[in-house]
Formats: C-alpha cells, sequence, structure tokens
C-alpha cells in the first residue's frame, strides 16, 4: 500500500502548473491554489488506497458466484444395451466426443467395422471420481454385442460415460461460468489470447502507453471513441469492477485499477481470471463467462478437448461475442476465425499443417437445439420444484452444487420430435388452425419412478408455460382404470367378465341438478356388458354405474393410495374424470399401476453433491405397496385388453405387433382434451393435447394423444409386458364373444356357443380372476356372456343394494 | 444397541447375498449341481400365502389348473444372481457387497440403483437393497424392497424364503412380534418348497 500512496503523491507533484511569473493578485491567490492542489493530490491518494482495497478484495475473496451445475442421467454402456453404433455415435458426437485416428485424448472415439473404441473422460460422479478408461464395444442387430477395456487399468464390465450437463440454476439475469485453471487449459489458448488482445501483456504494468496513445489518435480523429487500446489485465478490470460505459473517467479509473491489478498480482494468476472472467454470448437470461462454460456452451465438451480451430474461434470471439457469434453470424464468425489461425500462424506456435487444418475445419458449434438451458426449462423447473425447501435460492445459484438428475436426452429429444411432429401433423390432417393446438408429456421409467423426459409444450426456446406441471386439465376416461381397480379390489364383487348395466343413467343430484352421463357413441350397450369390454371401449354408462356402486369415496382413495395428492370433489362425474390434473400427476398415477401396484415417488433428482464432490442430498428409491398384487395385475390386464383390442388399438399401426402395452384414453367435454397415458415394461408416457383457451381441440385421445404416444414409444423403444401373474392370480381360458352389434342382443353369435364344455379351444384367453373368486360354475372354454355368472351377479347386487336403499344414496347422504 | 442391529443387519445381508458374488461374476456356479428334477408337489402358495377364501367358490381348484394345463417338471428356479444377471449387473452387485461390507451402506444403495436401471425386475437386486436397507434401521423400506422381490420373483422359493426372512428380521426389529412369526413361518414354507430342488 506504501509504495502506490507515494507513487500517487508523486503524480500529484507532477500535475503541478509551471507558467512562468504569476501576476500580483495571483500571487495572493497562489497558496489558496496550491491548498487546492494539494487537497486534490490528497484526494487523489485517499481515491488510490480506496481502489487498491476494492481491488484486492475483490480479486481474493469469493470471486465468482457459481450456479449449480444440473446434469441428464449418464448413459451406461455394457453388453447387452440395447443402443445401436450409430445411436451411440451420435450421442457420443453430441456429448462433443471427436472421431480421432488415436485415442490419446479423453473424449476421442475411433470406429472401424462393426467395432467403437472410445477414450472416455474422468468425471467427478455422486460416488465418487471415475477415471477415463478406454474401452471396445462391438455390435449385433440387438445392440451391444461385447464390451472390454483395452487399457492397462483392469477389467471392466460397465462404465458410465461422462453424463451432458443440461443447464444451470443461476439468478434471473444472472451470469454463468465453469471455472478452469490455466494449468489445465490448452497452451494455445492463453497463448492466442496474448496474441490476438495484448501483445505486450507479460511484459506491460497493466497499461499499454503506446497502445494508449495508438487508441487516443484514432478516437481524436474520429471524434469520439472507436478504439480502446486496452490491455487484457484493463478488459478485466472493466468486466470486474466497472460498467461498460466509455467516459474518460471511466478509462483513467479502469487505467488506474490496472495497474494496481498488475501491481499485486502474477501474470499466471491476471490470465487465469481473465480465462473465467470474459464474456463470450448470452443464452437467454443468462451470461455465459469465461472459457471453460464457453466450450460447453459452443461445442459440448471441456475446454481441456479443444481443438486450434476452437480455440481461434472463442479468441476471436473476444472481440464482441454477439457480433461474431457462431450460431447467429456463422461467415463473420468463420473470417474472424481464420484471421485469429492466421495471427496464430504468424506467431509461430501454430505450425503450417495444423494451421492448413484448422482453416479448413468446419466451425464446429452444435446447433441452437443442443446447448444450454434454453432446451431442458420444463425439466429445470421440474429440478427445481424438487430441490425448493431443502436449499436456499443462494445455495443453488453462487455455491457451484452439481445435481445429478434422471433426464435421459435420448428419450427427451424423442418427446420432444414426436410432441412437435404429431401437432403439426394432426393440425393439417383435420384443418385444424396452424399453431392452435398444445400439448405436454411425461415419459418416467416404471420401477425407480425417474422421470426421464419432460415436455412442457410445443415452443421449448423460452422458459414459457410448463403444461407437464402447471396445466390442470380434465382427464376423462384416464380416470376409469382408477374406478376399475376400485372394483376389483372386491373379488367377491367384481372381476373381468362381471356383467356390467350399459343402459342410461340419471343421477339425482345433492344441488337439484341431475347428472346424466351418455356413452361417446350415445347408444346403450345392453345390461349385460363383461366389464373388460366395457374397460375396452370405454362405456361411461357402464363405468359410471359400476363406480357408484363401489362408492366415489373409496375411488378418491384408491386415486390418494395411486400417488395423487389432489382433493378431488366427491361427485358422481369423478367416475369420468371430472377432475383436473397435471400430465404429471396423471404420470405418477399410471406408473403406480405399471409397477404392479408400488407407489414410487416420482422423482427428477438422485443426487447433489457440493462442487468437490462430497455427497449432500442423495433421493434414494423408495416403495411402498399400496395395491396388492392380484388387482393390480388384472388391472393391468385389463389396460392391456384395451391396448390390443379397445380405444388404444391405433397404437399397433405404429408399435411392432409382438409388443405388449398397457393403456387407456381419455377424452373431456366437447373433445377439449386428449389424453393417453400407459405403459410397457420399462417405461411410462403420459400425452396431453389441447388448446390453451380451453376450447374444443376436436380431438379424441384417441386422435389426439395416442398418435403421439405410440410414436415416443416407439423411438424410446419401450420393453412390452411380460405378463406374470402373481400367485393369488387363477387364469382360465375363455373365449370371448361378447359382441354388442350382434343380432342377438348382444348374447354373441351363436348361443350354443356359450358353453366349451372344457373342450379344446385354441382361440381361448386366459382371464385372470383372484384364486378363490372365479364364478361358481364357469369352466374352461366357457364363454364371456355365460347367463349364470350375470344371475348369479345380479342376485348379489340386489341382496347387497336393499339396505343401501333404506339409508338413501350415499351421495345424497354425503350433502 | 445400536451395534447389535447393525451386525444382525450385516448378518443378514451375508446370509442373502449368500456369498455369491464375485466382483465381475462371470463365471456361472452352475457346473456342481445337476438339473434337478422335481417331483410334482405343493406349490408354496398353495403351502404358503393365507389365500383367500369364501364359501361360495367351492369349484375353483379347476380355474388354476385349467391354465397350467400339462404340468413339466419344471426347471429349477435360480438360486443366486449369477444365474440370471448380465456380467455388468454381477459387477454392480459385487460393488455394492463391498460397499456394504465396508458399512457404506448409502454407496452400496446408490450402486444397487444403479443395478436396477439395468435389470429392473431382477428379484435379487431388490433383495440386497432389502438387505442394506434393514442394515441402515429402514425396516419399513427393508420390508418393502422384499416384498417387491417376491413379487418380481416369479415364484422362485429361493428367494422367496430369504425375502420373508429378512421381513421377519425387519418386523422384529420395529417391535412387531406376531408379524415376525408370521413371516418366519412363510420363509420356512418357502424352504420347504425348495428343498424339493435339492436332491
Amino acid at each position: 500500500m506504501v509504495p502506490l500512496a507515494k507513487k500517487s503523491r508523486k503524480s500529484g507533484k507532477r500535475s503541478k502548473p509551471r507558467r512562468g511569473q504569476p501576476r500580483g493578485w495571483f500571487r495572493r491567490l497562489l497558496p489558496y491554489v496550491a491548498l487546492v492542489f494539494c487537497a486534490g493530490a490528497a484526494a487523489l491518494a485517499l481515491y488510490t488506497v480506496h481502489l487498491d482495497h476494492e481491488v484486492r478484495s475483490k480479486f481474493e475473496g469469493t470471486r465468482w458466484k457459481l450456479p449449480a451445475k444440473v446434469y441428464a442421467s449418464p448413459l451406461e454402456l455394457y453388453a447387452g444395451l440395447d443402443l445401436s453404433e450409430k445411436d451411440l455415435e451420435q450421442r457420443l458426437e453430441r456429448q462433443g466426443y471427436r472421431e480421432a485416428d488415436t485415442l490419446s485424448d479423453q473424449g476421442t472415439f475411433k470406429a472401424s467395422g462393426s467395432t467403437l473404441s472410445i477414450h472416455t473422460r474422468a468425471f467427478q460422479f455422486w460416488d465418487g471420481t471415475q477415471p477415463d478408461r478406454e474401452i471396445q464395444l462391438t455390435f449385433d442387430g440387438s445392440g451391444v454385442a461385447s464390451f472390454k477395456s483395452i487399457d492397462d487399468k483392469g477389467k471392466l464390465a460397465l462404465i458410465r460415460l461422462d453424463p451432458l450437463l443440461i443447464g444451470s440454476i443461476y439468478p434471473t439475469n444472472g451470469s454463468d461460468r465453469i471455472l478452469v485453471k490455466l494449468g489445465d487449459v490448452p497452451p494455445m489458448l492463453p497463448a492466442g489470447l496474448i496474441t490476438v488482445e495484448d501483445r505486450s501483456f507479460m511484459t506491460n504494468w497493466g497499461v499499454s502507453p503506446k497502445a494508449i496513445v495508438r487508441a487516443a489518435w484514432a478516437d481524436l480523429r474520429a471524434g469520439h471513441i472507436v478504439q480502446g487500446g486496452s490491455t487484457l489485465t484493463q478488459q478485466l478490470v472493466k468486466n470486474f469492477y466497472l460498467t461498460n460505459r466509455q467516459t474518460i473517467g471511466r478509462k483513467l479509473k479502469e487505467a488506474l485499477m490496472a495497474i494496481l491489478l498488475d501491481a499485486h498480482f502474477s501474470k499466471d494468476e491476471i490470465l487465469q481470471a481473465y480465462l473465467n472472467e470474459v464474456y463470450l454470448g448470452q443464452d437467454g437470461s443468462r451470461a455465459i463467462h469465461g472459457f471453460g462454460l464457453a466450450s460447453y456452451f459452443y461445442f459440448r465438451k471441456p475446454v481441456q478437448e479443444l481443438q486450434p480451430s476452437e480455440i481461434a474461434l472463442l479468441v476471436g470471439m473476444v472481440k464482441g461475442p454477439s457480433y461474431y457469434n457462431p450460431r447467429q453470424h456463422p461467415k463473420r464468425a468463420k473470417a474472424r476465425r481464420d484471421l485469429v489461425l492466421d495471427m496464430f500462424h504468424n506467431a509461430g506456435f501454430l505450425k503450417d499443417k495444423a494451421w492448413q487444418k484448422a482453416k479448413a475445419a468446419p466451425l464446429g458449434v452444435t446447433n441452437r437445439s443442443a446447448h444450454g438451458n434454453t432446451q431442458y426449462p420444463a425439466f429445470i423447473d421440474l429440478v427445481r420444484e424438487q430441490l425448493h425447501g431443502q436449499y436456499n435460492d443462494s445455495d443453488l445459484t453462487e455455491g457451484g452444487l452439481r445435481i445429478f438428475t434422471t433426464l435421459d436426452p435420448s428419450v427427451q429429444a424423442a418427446a420432444e420430435k414426436e410432441v412437435d411432429q404429431g401437432l403439426k401433423r394432426v393440425e393439417k390432417a383435420r384443418g385444424i388452425k396452424k399453431d392452435s393446438l398444445e400439448s405436454a408429456a411425461v415419459v418416467t421409467s416404471v420401477e425407480g419412478g425417474n422421470v426421464l423426459a419432460l415436455v412442457g409444450g410445443r415452443d421449448r426456446g423460452y422458459a414459457g408455460f410448463n403444461r407437464a406441471l402447471d396445466a390442470r386439465r380434465q382427464v376423462g376416461s384416464l380416470m376409469k382404470p382408477v374406478d376399475y381397480l376400485t372394483a376389483i379390489k372386491n373379488p367377491s364383487k367384481f372381476n373381468p367378465i362381471t356383467p356390467l348395466d350399459d343402459s342410461p343413467l340419471a343421477v339425482k343430484l345433492a344441488n337439484g341438478k341431475t347428472w346424466r352421463p351418455h356413452n361417446y357413441s350415445e347408444h346403450s350397450h345392453g345390461t349385460d356388458v363383461p366389464l373388460y369390454y366395457a374397460l375396452e371401449h370405454s362405456l361411461n354408462l357402464a363405468s359410471s354405474r359400476l363406480a357408484l356402486s363401489v362408492g366415489i369415496p373409496n375411488i378418491i382413495k384408491t386415486l390418494h393410495d395411486l400417488g395423487y395428492r389432489g382433493k378431488p370433489m366427491a361427485v358422481p362425474s369423478l367416475a369420468l374424470g371430472a377432475v383436473g390434473m397435471t400430465p404429471l400427476d396423471v404420470a405418477q398415477i399410471y406408473n403406480t399401476l405399471a409397477t404392479g401396484g408400488y407407489y414410487t415417488p416420482l422423482r427428477a433428482i438422485r443426487d447433489v453433491t457440493t462442487r468437490n464432490g462430497k455427497p449432500l442430498t442423495r433421493y434414494p428409491l423408495k416403495i411402498h405397496q399400496v395395491v396388492d398384487p392380484g388387482p393390480a395385475y388384472i388391472v393391468q390386464w385389463l389396460m392391456e385388453r384395451v391396448a390390443r383390442y379397445g380405444t388404444g388399438a391405433g397404437m399397433y399401426r405404429v408399435l411392432d405387433n409382438s409388443k405388449q402395452m398397457a393403456g387407456k384414453t381419455g377424452t373431456t367435454n366437447n373433445l377439449r382434451d386428449a389424453w393417453f397415458a400407459g405403459f410397457g415394461a420399462n417405461r411410462v408416457s403420459v400425452v396431453w393435447v389441447g388448446r390453451d383457451d380451453d376450447k374444443s381441440a376436436h380431438l379424441t385421445g384417441a386422435t389426439g394423444a395416442l398418435p403421439i404416444w405410440s410414436r415416443i414409444m416407439k423411438d424410446i423403444d419401450a420393453r412390452g409386458i411380460v405378463n406374470t401373474p402373481p400367485d393369488n392370480i387363477a387364469q382360465m381360458p375363455l373365449n370371448l364373444v361378447f359382441n354388442p352389434g350382434a343380432v342377438n342382443q348382444g348374447l354373441g353369435p351363436d348361443p350354443d356357443a356359450m358353453y366349451g364344455h372344457g373342450q379344446n379351444c385354441p382361440n381361448a384367453v386366459k382371464v385372470p380372476f383372484i384364486k378363490g373368486y372365479v364364478p361358481q360354475g364357469l369352466t374352461p372354454c366357457d364363454t364371456d356372456i355365460m347367463s349364470q355368472n350375470a344371475q348369479y351377479h345380479r342376485q348379489q347386487q340386489q341382496q347387497e343394494q336393499q339396505p343401501e336403499k333404506r339409508k338413501g344414496n350415499w351421495f345424497q347422504r354425503l350433502f | 444397541m445400536q451395534h447389535t442391529k447393525l451386525l444382525i443387519a450385516l448378518g443378514a445381508l451375508i446370509l442373502v447375498a449368500g456369498c455369491a458374488t464375485q466382483p465381475g461374476g462371470m463365471s456361472r456356479p452352475g457346473g456342481n449341481n445337476p438339473p434337478p428334477q422335481p417331483s410334482p408337489s405343493p406349490t408354496p402358495s398353495q403351502t404358503g400365502q393365507p389365500g383367500p377364501t369364501t364359501p361360495q367358490s367351492s369349484g375353483n381348484g379347476g380355474g388354476q389348473t385349467a391354465t397350467t394345463a400339462p404340468q413339466q417338471p419344471k426347471k429349477a428356479p435360480p438360486r443366486s444372481a449369477s444365474e440370471i444377471s448380465s456380467p455388468a449387473v454381477m459387477s454392480l452387485l459385487g460393488r455394492a457387497d463391498t460397499l456394504a461390507n465396508a458399512g457404506h451402506m448409502d454407496a452400496a444403495a446408490s450402486t444397487l440403483e444403479r443395478a436396477l436401471d439395468l435389470d429392473p425386475r431382477n428379484p435379487f437386486i431388490y433383495q440386497r437393497l432389502a438387505a442394506v436397507r434393514l442394515a441402515e434401521g429402514q425396516n419399513g423400506q427393508a420390508e418393502q424392497m422384499a416384498m417387491k422381490s417376491n413379487s418380481v420373483s416369479d415364484n422362485n422359493p429361493f428367494v422367496e424364503s430369504g425375502n420373508w426372512q429378512l421381513i421377519a428380521e425387519a418386523r422384529k426389529q420395529a417391535g412387531d412380534k406376531m408379524g415376525a412369526q408370521k413371516a418366519s413361518a412363510q420363509a420356512v414354507n418357502f424352504r420347504q418348497a425348495a428343498s424339493q430342488y435339492n436332491q
């Protein structure tokens, strides 16, 4: 501090005027003038001391707020993985892996024939650092056929690729960065920066008088400021401490601070700070600072792996990150890059061959759809929601936490693609106004409850209304499996062939109105519709009667068991889905159905660690059996019928016929909402299509949502369900012949075929019953329209309804 | 107190893990046990599970025999993870065992979850998760994981006997003596059912 104070005193002296003999009156004034000057000098000295303090404390202290980094789930590589060589190569390229002749560097791969060799990146996971390895995979028709390590670090059976960085949690209009150390960056980066931005950096005092004179001369001639003449140190000071305004006063302050900074800190320290501070682009409201993040932002790889052409592009962009933005102005950016490459070459650290190769290389920046926070805003919303209450905002935006999520980038990409294309297709095919439809989609993993993909709408460039999390829409017939499950839980009353009454229904409500549900076809299907058929074809009358007989409060209880947290009104129309739910709510309910009755809370995050990898929070797998395996199995079987023969059967126009899926359509009044929710063995998908203004979308679940759902399931190669009935299930082979269109009042084509008398029945379907509750008299090869069965049930119901009647309608009792 | 609990749980873990996992686990242990030829005997579900019964439904045996119609001598169900798990899963199970033996239960659970991502319906993975949760004193989750293991085991008596043993231990820890006894009885039933494959 002392020498600096001296310096400024000196400069104070220097500024004293010497202009020949002062006149008499001026002589008298001289002491005052001297006093003013001395005061000025003292003020300057004090100011310098103040600046010095500011420069030092800011530079030495916690200099940067580090937003939490959010990672996708890592891709596991192992023999047996169903991923083609092409898909893996694409994934590698998306993560900035580079095809190379040798695997000497991390982040490289080599393909030859059906063999792929990869040098993976070292990465700090939640459970420790995984070192970089060299591995080799071979492929066959079904995916990865073999997997082995080809380095000398020991055997391997599987490895995780470093996960994709999918975003940061930064404050509004905040800056984002990834810190790098000078020793870790390619030497060409600092050397190039010095060459292009500040040739005298290693020897100057923080300012370069020559450069200033040159710049001042240019500014003077132009009449305004046209040239900076700043050293790297001055640029750092400007970024660090000052606003962007260019005034003479600012310039002087900047120069003074640069000198101070240079006096206190080594060139390496200043250079490293510069590497991390420099502004290199904008991602929506997020400012991209430093080469560490810029490297990911533009090339999706760590700065260590940057190639000469890429280094030159970034170095060239320092001059004007938006003017030279390679995504918006590729020609301009390329010209600038090539100029910088020439400077590298002239300076001698880029040899002829490498120089030519670099100039021939394309810009190589990833496209807009593959970078930054703007790509996954909907999912990041969910991450924030899960973190809410456990971490405060400053932890998230400043502490550099690492958040490991469940997002699967390839599933997310498939869901986005199919939502976009599906909406366009259906708008075109049905003459719906272009861009009037909206959609949301959720994909989960069944076991584990991991949210793999979340689409909040069709326009994802901006973090807007997140329909997957925030749009509460009526679910319509998506509710029916919940109704049927509630019924099936009582096996003495309901089984898959229980005859249901599909005749018109009117329920007098407490408010005096009458509720009259209708079938979509406006037809009744008789009084003895087998239960499986009623769900298969989503019959509203039969389902309403079923729901009323099991009791709406019981259905609400089942909903809660399945993981729904809302409080729906206990009204009869709840049976047909008169309740607003978000697509994520629906995904939770259907995920529980898909697990065979084990509620597994959906999660978007698995682990949070500190910047240095110390575990902070785990979100472990938690399961809770909420439905007995028997009823869960029967409802799944019923939903498989929906997918195969019912309202969901359209899926097999897209999906492989051998894949058994289960699901349900949902359509609401006036065709406002179109839903499909369903699952295979390892994936649940929920798709909603409708309009934000709640007007009719003119779509049913089958026409609006199912095509998108099917294509998502196909793209992500969801596995088919393998039916393994639990041990309290008895399977009975039955001929399912119910046909309401047949002349004989729905009794099937041939009344004589009602009983198969235990003979060979090759077309019989194995119908599941809870053991001990197979209807009396039912034998293998019987049909589903067994009138005895119907009679038996009617008798039972009549017996049970009598006490009910005396007490009045359950519903009226409620109010 | 806490110590003995951990020891008991670790014992259970080692017991159910059968000490069968070798890191890498490529070798199949099937070499020394020839495929058993079980004689038709009551299935565990009939002996074990207290199935629901109603007075009206007398003719229900028929429904069940109809499906599994021609009773062939069944292939022995897998006794250990290595019989049905890929090398990748075995390597994770091996790592999880090592971590659990060293007392790093959280890391072991996290590794087992990785294995589940690869093979989501592998009953042996759920069983190990149950053992880890038991060792951590999370009795409720231990029981749930063991039940889940049962549900994906395809009625494998080797797996189910181990799971019921874990459930018995979890209930005992939670102070549910009656429940523990019931679970122990189930474990015995399934051990008997498993013994048919032991000749």
